[in-house]
């Protein structure tokens, strides 16, 4: 999918000295190698987008009254919305997993005085949040009292 | 409009950002329950209304549910109109991000309004 790119994507701020080629899409781009796993990352967003408007909906509901929270459950029973809610839950894993391995890499070197912690105590910090946040929700959804 | 975007983009970034790692983190256990296994069945007691409206009328409870709601349509929005330049969309950009962030807005609002009528 060699073509050529955005004209603006790699502009420096100001010319440099040296004359260079326009841009080009990598060859592979968009679902070759490496570069699958950054294309579904950005498509995860149209899973994020839907699921956002779902979870709207049903919360909506369970604010307009029993009659409509059992309404909403019943549609939730429908096997498109169970077959959405499991690549939702794919999409979110694969998006956790990615992007906590990518938060270490981004950190900057200092902030004033304050070194980051090394990137594995990081990346364990986010895995033990994540975990624990859903525990707890899962823990309250099914019913447990904290 | 472009240049507003330019102007906005740190604030968009913010919240594309919490989008993924608090949205992410909030969604796991909801899409988990609420979406895949109270509707094959499995812990009845969790979706009853009265407890479900309980539960979630708490103030705390109140915030997480926006949060869990409004944070993954930005990540979404952001996401998708990253997509769209990437594969070639460039001189739409301003169309496209305009109608996902537009879509954000609306949902951040609605968002907001679901939890404070609970």
């Amino acid at each position: 999918m060699a073509r050529p790119a955005h004209p603006h994507a790699m502009q420096p701020s100001r010319p440099g000295s040296t004359r260079t080629a326009p841009p080009q899409m990598p060859p592979r781009y968009p679902m070759g190698g490496r570069y699958r796993n950054y294309t579904l990352f950005d498509a995860t967003g149209l899973v994020y987008l839907l699921v956002g408007f779902v979870a709207l909906r049903i919360v909506w509901a369970l604010g307009s009254g029993r009659e409509a929270w059992q309404s909403m459950l019943n549609q939730l029973e429908n096997p498109l919305y169970i077959a959405f809610h499991v690549l939702a839950f794919v999409s979110v894993v694969f998006v956790a997993v990615r992007f906590f391995s990518l938060f270490p890499k981004a950190q900057p070197p200092r902030i004033g005085p304050a070194k980051p912690p090394p990137a594995p105590v990081i990346t364990a910090m986010l895995y033990g949040v994540w975990f624990g946040i859903t525990a707890v929700m899962t823990f309250v959804l099914i019913g447990g009292n904290l | 409009m472009k240049t507003f975007l330019l102007r906005v983009e740190p604030l968009i970034w913010l919240l594309f950002g919490q989008g993924i790692l608090i949205g992410t983190m909030l969604l796991t256990g909801w899409v988990l329950v609420v979406g895949i296994l109270a509707p094959l069945g499995f812990f009845p007691n969790g979706m009853d209304y009265t407890r479900a409206l309980d539960v979630a009328s708490n103030p705390v409870s109140r915030l997480v549910l926006f949060a869990l709601i409004a944070l993954p349509l930005w990540k979404g929005a952001h996401h998708l109109r990253s997509l769209s330049i990437d594969l070639g969309g460039a001189d739409r950009d301003t169309t496209v991000a305009t109608t996902l962030y537009a879509l954000a807005v609306v949902g951040t609002i609605l968002a907001a309004i679901a939890v404070v009528r609970l």
